[in-house]
């Protein structure tokens, strides 16, 4: 027989992984390598292993949902991608706005810092002489035959891609639609990207940033979705492709290519997406991500049920102590999942500083030669090799295919790392884990502490390859009582791919004293974003009854310039009063005060329309009892857990063997084919009904 | 006697510590309320020892690394007495290790099992401290009484608690005194946050450990700072540069250096610097020690753990009574701002003869602070701005210098464009780089901005507190200087005035201000220069056809826009040639 099925597919910088669910929930996952080249070719491989399973036919595919690492990789200048030739259009004067930005160096103490090198080049950076004010109002109108002159100007460069952005545009798109007419009509075929269509926002430079990198991306992502939708064509996938936004929500391929800045870290923000709807299904509502693979890990949050999102990002950028480092990329604004990142993976080097101090990354062996003792000729000890040495791994992965050497990683962690230190092998390896643990427990603050919540209330669902290794220590480290394995590690994230919903952001400036506006003014502003996210929800498909709208609005005290973001319910007429004091509290309960004396005003208002998108049924595994089955065990194995001095004697289980209601004390191990899950002591584990690990401490 | 404490547990707290630092930072600037802290993020953050010697300090304001230690010691020593657990210092005076009166610091004893184990301290710029003029900055003062309220160490927390009586104090002497109290609760919250982190840490780890951790952390870096120093070859390095006027006179005043390295020390002499002045351009010696230490991280490795340790192997000599060592009550407020780049000027100027690969050619060398203000026709409402702007970086080995952008010891954000239109009476009509600016060298410097509005309002008062209008960025190693900069007004009748750099005028509708700020000096001799790099600036509008010609020995054809690279080596090779006579 063949089902109908869903497919997710995450391109990731090592390993392409594919995740299919049928009607009745069962999963089949795919895991190939990455072609950075040309990544279509790893998803058609991919897909390929997955419809040579039986039942699999090309024909049962309902929906293809994808995240690509294609749009980040451009910007970082990877696998020789060359950037289309681009230019940007802005008001007289202010050419050089965008590669100013906020005046700052990233490294202060850096005299040999770089700026990130301008997309555009300042030649390609042409003025236009036209003003509009802050409040929309046209100062100086636009000379039509000024612009017809650069539009052939641009014709006859042989740009590919044009960004506008003019100053005070979010209050008055007229000019740059203006100019945008204009230039289409002596170009018909070029990319072009308005700032006031894609970031309807003030402060001119975070706006333009976004107009910039997003005509920078249209015809890379165009083509790649071509090809992509043509390969699959060729073997029979017709199904509609969909694509992960930053805001964990998916998007029809043909219309990311009008907003293709919208998903430049697509990959990341599944994984989430993911953990979210795990939180849903065992109801927990507060959860924090973590994500460990071989190059880096990352944390995110998930608050009241839903993942925290920020609303600007710098792609490119370089990244401090989990956070991107202002200044050092591109900032692109639309909504991201929040993510803390530290380049600490499985392959991440351990090494020994001049003054004679053990520091982990940022370099990471990567999937070439990886490892010590992976035996592909790299001679750098990594977390892997310690987890190796400390017993906390089995020396053979991937169900058998891959043997790891010990040996080996004893020799390079007694090079690298113990004789520089004076330190035993065991003392040696156990130190670079603690030291990787105490900067993965960084990021974990990031998201939790230093937005003020507790981590002691969050349930944390550790996932990638590395993940389940480090989880226990780190949920240690915070307080966190409760830990959640999902059932492949190593596949979470395309997981996420498969229970996102179809999401449009739509903004409106208004840039107003709120006691001053007329609600009725803004009911029927939220009523035209509505309405445009119907419309455009209508046209992928979408009846009324599958789609949801939320609307909020972003305020400030006057004179501040940040602004904080509060949901508010339909109709707006209701609302206006009240929408003041909420702010009050809103600003009291993240920063400490309110000034209740002090004007609010009224900057942006949000509509989010989601289309809805019908969630895969996870399926029940058949229980067995509180023991685990005799022939799960695998055997014992030393492992140092509390210390280099002496190890600990632990049982190992193997996972696919261990059923619901099984329940083991720690300290033990759990190894599966794309994963190894670690139990300390004072932690027991239980199996629920769908074949997820959970830890509890205690 | 030490005890040792184990590589684990010594990489595991200097993160802890750092980080408990960083945190004080996130939790002062969101529970801040006034924008200069909350946005422009003019603050810092530290971790002391029970010695008071700094143990980590968050990456946030150059200006403020070192003077915290040195406030933090002097502070604790001239208040004499114990701090007790929930005791609180707060202090501004730049007489007792402080830069100027803005800038408040508040230190906090943390205790463990009634023991002393750390300090914690941060610093924070008030938008205002009363004196003569709002902002507490300004050009015209000649003593520090006229410049805002003195706090010396008092304790403005007692057991727990915010002293009502000192707080009144203060807020009697402030111009917006409820945006004031709730800055300095922040700083308080601050504190209280790295006391608490620094007693989980003692509890988890234990007190001893955590205290011979510190000693550990501070002899750390003082070892790769050393081994730093080492590379830097033994010798006396020299060098001078001026401040262009005082402020209140046009007299020039000299900063000189000579830096002496020998092994792994470094000796920073400055006799033969002027005496201190009547204007408010004076630098308190913490605003001195800030530039030194800022310089050794910079051209040694800006990834040392900075802490006392990287302080060890230096030794400062700077005579009382001069300039960067001023007696009370000489005013400040410029110190802090303007005399601080010159003083990292010169030490750069004398290093570039012991690491000329290390060092970058002058930079702008000012911050360019403006403030403008005045009544707001429509509300009737007082309405001030301020801001400080960029220019152009010096030119390094290898690099050129960065187009507008902060140098040295500021790197505050600018305020956008569009923010500014929609709350203030005034309309941008440039933000853009001063082609030729950029001072020409085979590493070519930054090329200055030009920032320039008109007033909408009737009329409004403007104050400028800059420098580098009359004696330009140097350039290094045959390296020409960068653009000086330049402060216009015109008025309607399109008539220009040319404002000096440090000056307080009314202004009236109509009338433009243009500012244009200095560029940085070039690296290295620009006949060297690729020609191409010198197209490509030309294209970009960067650099002049003239100039590539008469700076660069470059010959572009305008036709054709190439270069023509016979007629280049022809005129290079005659001009190195009249170099060489």
């Amino acid at each position: 027989m063949s089902y109908m099925f869903r497919v997710g597919v995450d391109v990731g910088g090592t390993f392409t992984d594919l995740i299919a669910i049928d009607e009745d929930g069962n999963l089949v996952c795919v895991k190939v390598p990455t072609t950075p080249r040309a990544p279509e070719l790893g998803v058609v491989e991919a897909f390929k292993r997955l419809l040579s399973i039986e039942g699999f036919e090309a024909s049962g595919a309902s929906m293809v949902s994808h995240a690509t690492t294609v749009a980040t990789n451009a910007l970082f200048g990877q696998f020789g991608l060359e950037l289309p030739k681009t230019a940007l259009i802005t008001t007289k004067g202010f050419r050089d706005v965008v590669e100013i930005g906020r005046q700052r160096r990233p490294e202060p103490y850096n005299i040999f810092f770089k700026r990130p090198k301008p997309l555009v080049p300042r030649r390609l950076r042409y003025e236009v002489d036209e003003k509009v004010g802050p409040r929309g109002e046209v100062i100086k109108p636009i000379n039509p035959d000024e612009v017809r002159a650069l539009a052939e100007r641009i014709r006859a460069e042989g740009v590919e891609a044009v960004a506008i952005g003019l100053i005070n545009s979010y209050m008055n798109p007229k000019h740059e639609l203006e100019i945008k007419r204009l230039i289409v009509e002596a170009s018909p075929n070029i990319f072009i990207s308005a700032s006031s269509e894609v970031s309807p926002e003030y402060r001119e430079y975070e706006r333009i940033s976004t107009t910039v990198v997003n005509a920078v991306l249209m015809p890379i992502v165009q083509r790649y979705v071509e090809n992509l939708i043509e390969a699959l064509g060729k073997i029979g996938i017709n199904a509609p492709l969909y694509i992960m936004q930053s805001s964990g929500g998916l998007v029809p391929a043909r219309d990311i290519t009008s907003k293709p800045a919208s998903m430049v870290e697509s990959g990341p923000a599944s994984g989430v997406v993911a953990s979210t709807f795990y939180g849903s299904l065992l109801g927990e509502r507060s959860i924090m991500s973590f994500d460990m693979g071989g190059t880096t890990a990352k944390a995110g949050a998930v608050i009241d049920g839903r993942p925290e999102t920020v609303m600007e990002y710098e792609v490119g950028g370089s990244i401090h102590k989990g956070r991107v480092v202002k200044g050092s990329g591109y900032p692109v604004r639309f909504p991201f999942i929040d993510l803390a990142e530290c380049g600490a993976g499985g392959g991440t080097i351990a090494w020994v500083d001049e003054g004679g101090s053990l520091r982990i990354g940022p370099v990471s062996a990567g999937a070439e030669p990886g490892p010590a003792c992976y035996g592909m000729g790299g001679v750098n000890p990594t977390i892997t090799d310690a987890n190796l040495i400390l017993g906390r791994l089995p020396d053979t992965i991937l169900g058998g295919r891959m043997r790891l050497n010990p040996k080996l990683a004893e020799k390079a962690i007694t090079e690298k790392v113990a004789e520089k230190l004076g330190l035993s092998l065991h003392e040696a390896a156990y130190t670079i884990i603690e030291v990787a643990n105490s900067i993965m427990a960084k990021i974990l603050r990031v998201v939790s502490v230093e937005r003020g919540h507790d981590p002691r209330g969050f349930t944390m669902i550790a996932f990638g390859g590395a993940g389940p290794m480090h989880a226990c220590a780190l949920a240690d480290d915070l307080g966190i009582s409760k830990i959640l394995i999902p059932v492949s590690p190593g596949l979470f994230s395309a997981l996420g791919l498969l229970i996102s919903d179809v999401r449009h952001d739509l903004v409106k400036a208004f840039m107003e004293e709120i006691s001053l506006l007329e609600p009725e003014k803004v009911e029927s502003a939220f009523k035209a974003l509505e309405a445009r996210g119907l419309e455009v929800l209508r046209g992928e498909g979408f009846t009324e009854e599958n789609v949801a709208l939320i609307r909020c609005v972003e305020a400030r005290y006057v004179g501040q310039s940040y602004e904080i973001m509060i949901p508010v319910e339909a109709p707006f007429t209701d609302e206006a009063d009240e929408l003041v004091g909420r702010f009050h509290e809103r600003h009291e309960a993240l920063y400490g005060f309110m000034a209740e004396e002090e004007p609010v005003e009224l900057v942006n208002i949000r509509v989010t329309a989601l289309g809805l998108i019908e969630r895969p049924k996870l399926r029940r595994l058949k229980p067995g009892g509180p023991k685990p089955p005799a022939r799960s065990l695998k055997g014992l194995r030393d492992v140092y857990l509390e210390g280099p001095e002496s190890p600990i004697e632990c049982p190992v289980y193997i996972r696919e063997r261990l059923k619901p209601g099984n329940t083991v004390d720690g300290p033990l191990i759990v190894e599966q084919y794309d994963s190894t899950t670690l139990v300390h002591p004072g932690w027991s584990l239980t199996v629920d009904p769908y074949g997820n690990l959970v830890i509890y401490r205690g | 006697m030490r005890s040792r404490v184990s590589p684990l547990t010594l990489e595991v707290l200097r993160g802890a510590l750092t980080y408990t630092a960083e945190e004080m930072g996130i939790s002062l600037r969101k529970s801040a309320y006034s924008p200069n802290i909350k946005e422009r993020m003019d603050y810092s953050c530290a971790i002391f020892d029970r010695e008071g010697r700094l143990v980590a300090q968050a990456e946030h304001i150059p200006v403020h690394l070192g003077s915290m230690a040195y406030t933090v010691k002097m502070c604790l020593e001239r208040f004499g007495e114990t701090l007790h657990e929930g005791d609180m210092l707060i202090s501004n005076d730049p007489y007792i290790g402080g830069t100027h009166l803005p800038d408040i610091t508040l230190i906090a004893p943390a205790y463990h099992g009634g023991r002393l184990v750390a300090y914690v301290a941060n610093r924070a710029h008030h938008s205002d401290v009363g004196g003569r003029a709002p902002g507490s900055l300004a050009g015209d003062v000649t003593e520090l009484f006229q410049e805002g309220i003195i706090i010396p160490p008092v304790r403005l927390v007692k057991g727990g608690a915010i002293d009502r009586e000192i707080a009144e104090l203060i807020m009697s002497n402030v111009r917006t005194p409820n945006v004031r109290m709730g800055d300095l609760r922040a700083q308080v919250a601050a504190n209280n946050l790295g006391v608490r982190r620094i007693i989980e840490l003692a509890d988890r780890y234990g007190a001893e450990t955590l205290t011979s951790a510190m000693d550990a952390v501070m002899d750390y870096s003082e070892r790769r700072i050393r081994a730093e120093i080492d590379k830097i070859p033994d010798g006396v390095y020299e060098a001078e540069d001026y401040l262009e006027d005082t402020g209140i006179d046009e007299k020039p005043v000299k900063i000189r250096v000579k830096v002496e390295v020998k092994g792994s020390n470094i000796k920073f002499d400055y006799t033969g610097t002027d005496g201190q002045v009547d204007g408010p351009v004076n630098a308190p010696v913490g605003v001195t020690i800030s530039g030194v230490y800022f310089v050794l991280i910079s051209i040694t490795d800006p990834t040392i753990p900075i802490n006392d340790g990287c302080f060890r192997p230096v030794k400062l000599i700077v005579p009382e009574g001069c300039i960067l060592n001023p007696k009370r009550p000489a005013p400040v407020a410029g110190g802090n701002v303007e005399t601080s780049q010159r003083n990292v000027d010169v030490l750069f100027k004398a290093l570039a003869k012991a690491v000329p690969r290390r060092v970058c050619a002058a930079g702008q060398g000012t911050m360019n602070n403006i403030c403008v203000g005045g009544l707001d026709p429509d509300t009737g409402k007082p309405w001030t701005f301020y801001e400080t702007v960029a220019g152009g970086f010096g030119g390094r080995y290898g690099m050129d210098g960065v187009d507008g952008v902060h140098v040295h010891m500021t790197n505050t954000m600018n305020t956008p464009i569009e923010a500014i239109e929609a709350s203030y009476p005034i309309r941008f009509l440039t933000y853009k780089f001063r082609a030729d600016s950029g001072g020409p060298g085979r590493w070519r410097g930054g090329c200055g901005v030009e920032r320039s509005w008109v007033l909408l309002a009737p009329s409004a008062t403007l104050s400028i507190f800059a420098e580098r209008t009359k004696i330009s960025p140097w350039g290094l190693f045959g390296g020409k200087p960068g653009a000086k900069g330049e402060y216009l007004i015109r008025k309607a009748d399109g008539k220009t005035i040319k404002l000096r750099s440090k000056c307080v005028v009314k202004i009236e509708r109509g009338d433009i201000l243009i500012v244009k700020t200095p560029g940085g000096g070039g690296y290295g001799n620009p006949l060297l220069r690729d020609p191409n790099l010198v197209l490509k600036d030309v294209l970009d509008g960067l650099v002049s056809l003239e100039s590539a010609r008469r700076d660069y020995g470059v010959v572009i054809d305008p036709k054709d826009m190439k270069v023509n690279l016979e007629e280049t080596e022809r005129l290079r090779r005659s001009m190195l040639e009249r170099t060489a006579e």
